[in-house]
């Protein structure tokens, strides 16, 4: 059989400020509909995604399984006897043109603070156990941490990645990857640090890594694979037991549309809320209610000072990328 | 009710299609690694198809019954006894009381073996669904792998147990296995030309793959792509410096090839449902059964192109396969 590689079922042409959709094939059950022809981390992408996202899901539409929203893709799962990918298609292009402005958008964004303590000693033995068993000469590897090769890669020091993490608040793009855990990308773009992620993958990282691949962040909520270099480690995100009161009505802790801020801690203290979570069940998280305005991030984003700053990063990772080695 | 002697290697209760409909809260649908055989089980034994079982991997599992009940195995063949005497595979067989079943190791084919048992597995339904998620430590008998002492409850059976004794599968729907399996798959969503070369994707869909042994439940991991020029960027852009880097999307699981730096990783039942690496190919829903009987270190996979057409007819006949159709 000649063999056809082409995977767009179908496109939407940009309008304005909607860049171009693409239909992708993803296996016979799975639709991913990509924002973009080339790909971009803006987070305009992710507010426009969303936003379709809640006006397909009020749709009801019969076979649809869910849908999986991430930064500039959603992936839609469905019953292809019941939902011919056609009229699937055909749903999604009826919510993509009625929708005409992302500017606009309010949403609901919580701002939770977390501490972080940097290069401890349970991300220690995850990268241990990835040099013992995976990759022997992994060069991200440096001093059994993975801190100095991000630094290496932004062409920072380690100290300027701690401030870089701790400087700007992290937006949920939405759940995913494992149970309850939020993929988060850097609301200020001066603190965008970007690393590649670990070739081949982890197969054990301790529950409330912090770990950076691409420009992305991501808190591991159980002890799992991954791919991701790793920062040092938080608190708990994720209580199957239910036990702690945060918990009470779901294991999980993150919504889409969060944001995260975290600060500086020594290890002692992650590990003393560790049990004010898991076993007193008397920790108080610190979380705050409040809504994102896309039009005053905007012009945040847009500001010369913002975009001076943006500038300076890109240099300085230009310059890292040349020295550091390639995974 | 089963007293556990012996957990085994990695036994599990599963049931099929798993926890659907939680993927955009990181939790992959988990569900019977081979549904297949696990359906025909529970066919066996009077129940739906997609009814919890006990998955088997590797072998050693031992257990007493405590109640009179009809159960079947399917599967790889473990060669099982009931009180040390061998029971043949893909029938319904009376047990009693007192009796102890016993598996070995998997067998000359396949790795998985499934014992069903009229009623089906009385575990909690969480998020709908009975099914063991091993990585996330939920479902199925309390989030974990079964171990000597577990006490398990049967359901109630569905039909009267004397009418299932002796039940067979009919000698054409028994599954054929191999040690090269054949997994028919559609490329995408990240293929030729903006991901992967076309040389890259003729090599995805000609190459047999070894099974890697760190393959478990949520991913099996392929031999690494050698020797040509796979992909078709540089690199990976603002998505990291290797170009198997994408910015961050949902895995279509399970079946999606992720290719991690150098390494295809089929993405399976309990496996990860977001991430930063590109898809290349997906296989179709009616052949993700044959995974879970690939033995790591020892099996090979190739993947089978194919249209979507043949995947929609795949799935029709599938629908068939676990009917009372299969039944003799």
């Amino acid at each position: 059989m000649e063999k056809d590689y082409s995977v767009i079922l179908d496109t939407l042409p940009e309008d304005g400020a909607r860049p171009k959709v693409l239909f992708r094939q993803a296996g016979d059950g799975f639709l991913q509909v990509e924002y973009g022809e080339v790909p971009r981390f803006n987070l305009i992408d992710s507010f426009r995604v969303l936003t379709v996202n809640s006006a397909i899901k009020s749709k009801k539409i019969k076979g649809l399984y869910e849908t999986v929203p991430a930064l500039r893709t959603n992936l839609y799962h469905f019953d292809p006897l019941e939902l011919p990918v056609e009229k699937l298609i055909a749903e999604i292009k009826e919510v993509e043109e009625s929708l005409t402005d992302v500017e606009n958008i309010v949403f609901e964004s919580r701002l939770i603070t977390l501490p972080i303590a940097f290069e401890d000693s349970e991300t220690k033995k995850a990268v241990e156990k990835y040099v013992r068993e995976i990759r022997p000469d992994a060069p991200n590897v440096i001093n059994g941490y993975n801190l100095e090769y991000v630094a290496l890669c932004n062409g920072v020091t380690v100290d300027e990645v701690k401030k870089l993490v701790c400087g700007t608040e992290w937006y949920n793009s939405g759940n995913g990857f494992w149970p309850g855990g939020g993929f988060f990308w850097p609301l200020d773009p001066r603190c965008a640090i970007v690393v590649p992620k670990y070739n081949p993958p982890r197969t054990w990282t301790p529950e409330g890594a912090v770990g950076i691949g691409g420009p992305c962040l991501y808190i591991y909520p159980t002890p799992t694979g991954g791919g991701y270099q790793l920062l040092g480690r938080t608190i708990p995100i994720f209580q199957f037991s239910q036990k702690h009161p945060l918990f009470k009505d779901s294991p999980t802790f993150f919504k889409a549309g969060d944001r995260v801020r975290f600060y500086e801690v020594a290890e002692e203290e992650i590990l003393s809320i560790y049990k004010h979570v898991h076993e007193e069940t008397d920790y108080e998280y610190a979380i705050k209610t409040g809504k994102f305005v896309v039009k005053d991030w905007l012009s945040f984003y847009n500001s010369e000072e913002v975009q001076k700053g943006v500038k300076e990063l890109l240099a300085k990772q230009e310059a890292g990328s040349k020295v550091a080695p390639r995974v | 009710m089963l007293l556990v002697k012996k957990g085994g290697i990695e036994t599990v209760i599963e049931d099929w299609p798993g926890r659907i409909g939680y993927l955009d809260n990181g939790m992959a649908a988990s569900g019977a690694f081979d549904y297949v055989a696990l359906g025909l089980a529970n066919l066996l034994v009077g129940n739906p198809p997609g009814e919890a079982g006990i998955e088997i991997a590797g072998g050693y599992f031992e257990a007493e019954f405590g109640v009179d009940t009809v159960i079947s195995v399917t599967g790889t063949d473990m060669k099982p006894t009931l009180n040390d005497q061998p029971i043949p595979l893909w029938e319904a067989i009376r047990v009693s009381k007192g009796d102890v079943i016993k598996f070995s190791h998997f067998g000359e084919f396949g790795f998985r073996a499934y014992l069903g048992v009229a009623g089906g597995i009385d575990v909690p339904v969480y998020l709908g669904s009975k099914s063991t998620c091993l990585f996330g430590s939920y479902g199925g008998y309390e989030g974990r792998k079964l171990q000597a002492g577990d006490v398990l409850n049967f359901g109630k059976p569905q039909e009267d147990l004397k009418s299932l004794e002796g039940r067979k599968i009919k000698k054409e729907a028994i599954p054929e296995y191999s040690r090269v399996w054949e997994l028919r798959a559609l490329p995408g969503p990240n293929s030729c030309p903006d991901y992967v070369t076309k040389e890259g994707m003729d090599y995805l869909f000609s190459h047999e793959f070894k099974i890697q042994h760190s393959s478990n439940r949520s991913a099996y991991r392929l031999e690494a792509i050698k020797g040509i020029n796979f992909f078709a960027r540089k690199d990976g852009g603002v998505a990291g410096s290797h170009p198997s880097n994408v910015l961050d999307h949902a895995y279509a699981i399970p079946g999606a090839l992720n290719i991690c730096g150098d390494t295809p990783i089929l993405l399976i039942a309990d496996g990860p449902t977001l991430g930063g690496y590109l898809c290349a190919l997906s296989v179709i829903m009616a052949d993700l059964w044959k995974i879970g009987q690939g033995t790591p270190g020892r099996d090979y996979v190739r993947f089978v192109y194919c249209t979507r057409d043949d995947a929609m007819k795949a799935r029709v006949e599938l629908k068939e396969l676990l009917s009372e159709k299969s039944l003799a």
